[in-house]
């Protein structure tokens, strides 16, 4: 049983969009904490997004996540339904999936017209 | 059909012939007709039906599964590779982007005289305020319509009556004749990849999705989907008075003579405005592109349409891409060059970018009943081998003939 399973979330989920409730992006599925690999019931527990989570992505994951801040972790309760994209069930601002956008509006901001 | 639909028909049909050409175009075909005459017309029409081919293919996903390229890189490919993919599109993009402002800044400079370093910071001020300005609708109507003055190469290369006969032999593959046949297939390699550059599936697919494209919408693009014959003339009025003349077209402004010889100052005018036009929306194109590829990988928020604060990391993107293809150009190299190397580049990363579009296009949970035909799959797969091999044929042709120069 477990095995269809698992090429779902390698193709389904994992690097697919994250859009919170408002239907705005935030972020990608960068990886997935699973549990219970060693029991009869593995299920995921976390999404987790940006900075180290690219660490167990390769060489260039690596690299990247040296370069990148701290994750951030999604308890998959939070999650509201999965199409093509990963819907959450809250906004991006709840859930500290807004940084990098917040981050940068303070200088794309000054601009008149932004 | 109401006349409404047939006007916007007609329309987007203007603006795609004058947005058509860019800078790779407008170098790589009077740069191979000014080397083989008409010999080369056929690989033009396969690379325009290649461009067709998977800009149809985006189109659709984006229609159906609302997913631009690089999301679908990503998913495909996944995080290693898809970066590899990001970075190798982002340099290539950057080259291109560079070679287009470069382009501006000589056409200005033709026209007015002033230097052309003042001449490249002007041009890129002035493309990043049109873009925080103008919706892009605008912005394809102004360069679009002036863009349409390249059609003066049309009409020219009517003028230079050229041997018809030889120029139908054009359109039919077959030995050819003047140049090696290392030189012959770098420029079949290099005419592939100005048609077929990955940016413009890239920017294509993120604005069907921006602008929340349905199967409707396919319907005008299939009729508006991009028109070559820009390309033909380019290449004819090269072979019908640089090849006998032995003019090597090293400077942007060369086929621009080419126009004055047949109409005068007139002709210079019309031709200079057209590649300035054509040459500014191409630049505007790649620098969204660069922006539109790095949020969708990272998944950050995107859209022209966004107020430019809310998705302040793609904004940041694309003025950060104008801003560097201005420094590479301000070190003074060849906007002519620089095209050469960002067209065959293009092609090393042309098979990362169509083989997503082929899988998911193919993939029922995304496509549900919309998946490829068969036409679509024979023709996708017959240009998937096609791009594999002139990926792999790219970078050592560009070395054995020291980029076409025999």
């Amino acid at each position: 049983m477990s095995k269809p399973v698992e090429v779902d979330i390698a193709l389904g989920i994992l690097d697919h969009q994250l859009v919170d409730a408002d239907g705005v992006n935030c972020g990608k599925v960068d990886d997935l904490e699973l549990a219970g690999l060693d029991g009869d019931s593995p299920e995921v527990v976390e999404i987790i997004v940006g900075g180290n989570a690219w660490r167990s992505r390769g060489l260039l994951g690596r690299l990247a996540a040296r370069l990148a801040g701290e994750a951030v972790h999604i308890p998959w309760s939070e999650v509201e339904s999965v199409s093509s994209v990963v819907k959450l069930k809250r906004p991006a601002s709840e859930l500290r999936l807004d940084r990098g956008d917040r981050r940068w509006a303070l200088v794309v901001g000054k601009v008149p017209g932004s | 059909m109401s006349l409404k639909n047939v006007l916007a028909v007609a329309l987007g049909i203007l603006s795609a012939i004058g947005g058509f050409v860019d800078i790779g175009d407008l170098v790589f075909n009077t740069q191979a007709g000014a080397t083989f005459g008409y010999q080369l017309l056929w690989v033009v029409v396969v690379g325009v039906v290649g461009i067709i081919v998977y800009s149809e293919m985006c189109g659709r996903v984006a229609a159906v599964a609302k997913r631009p390229v690089f999301d679908l890189v990503r998913e495909r490919a996944g995080f290693g590779a898809g970066l590899g993919t990001l970075i190798a599109a982002a340099i290539v993009n950057l080259m291109t982007c560079a070679a287009e402002v470069g382009g501006v800044a000589i056409c200005i400079q033709l026209l007015s005289g002033l230097p052309y370093r003042l001449l490249i910071v002007l041009a890129v001020v002035g493309l990043v305020v049109v873009s925080w300005v103008l919706p892009f609708e605008w912005i394809e109507r102004v360069f679009g319509y002036l863009g349409l003055c390249l059609l003066v190469f049309a009409v020219a290369a009517i003028k230079l009556h050229p041997d018809w006969g030889m120029v139908a032999h054009g359109f039919v593959p077959g030995s050819h004749t003047g140049g090696s046949l290392s030189v012959y297939l770098y420029f079949v390699v290099g005419l592939l990849g100005a048609a077929m550059t990955p940016y413009e599936v890239y920017f294509y697919s993120s604005g069907a999705v921006e602008d929340g494209w349905g199967l409707k919408e396919l319907g005008l693009n299939k009729v508006t989907a991009m028109i070559g014959f820009l390309s033909f003339s380019l290449m004819i009025v090269a072979g019908a008075l640089f090849l006998p003349q032995s003019i090597d077209p090293q400077f942007l402004g060369t086929p621009a003579l080419a126009a004055a010889h047949v109409f005068g100052k007139v002709g210079l005018l019309l031709a200079l405005v057209g590649i300035l036009f054509a040459v500014g929306g191409a630049a505007i194109e790649t620098s969204f592109s660069g922006a539109y590829n790095t949020a969708q990988f990272f998944g950050w928020r995107w859209g022209k349409k966004e107020r430019p604060a809310a998705a302040s990391r793609f904004t940041l993107a694309w003025v950060v891409i104008f801003a560097l293809a201005a420094l590479v150009v301000l070190t003074g190299y060849d906007p002519v060059k620089l095209t050469e190397y960002s067209v065959i580049f293009s092609v090393v990363a042309l098979p990362l970018t169509y083989l997503p579009i082929l899988l998911v296009a193919n993939d029922r949970t995304y496509m549900g009943s919309k998946t490829n035909g068969r036409l679509a799959n024979v023709l996708g797969v017959a240009y998937f081998i096609l791009i594999i091999a002139i990926a792999l044929a790219a970078i050592p042709l560009m070395l054995i003939t020291n980029g076409g120069q025999g």
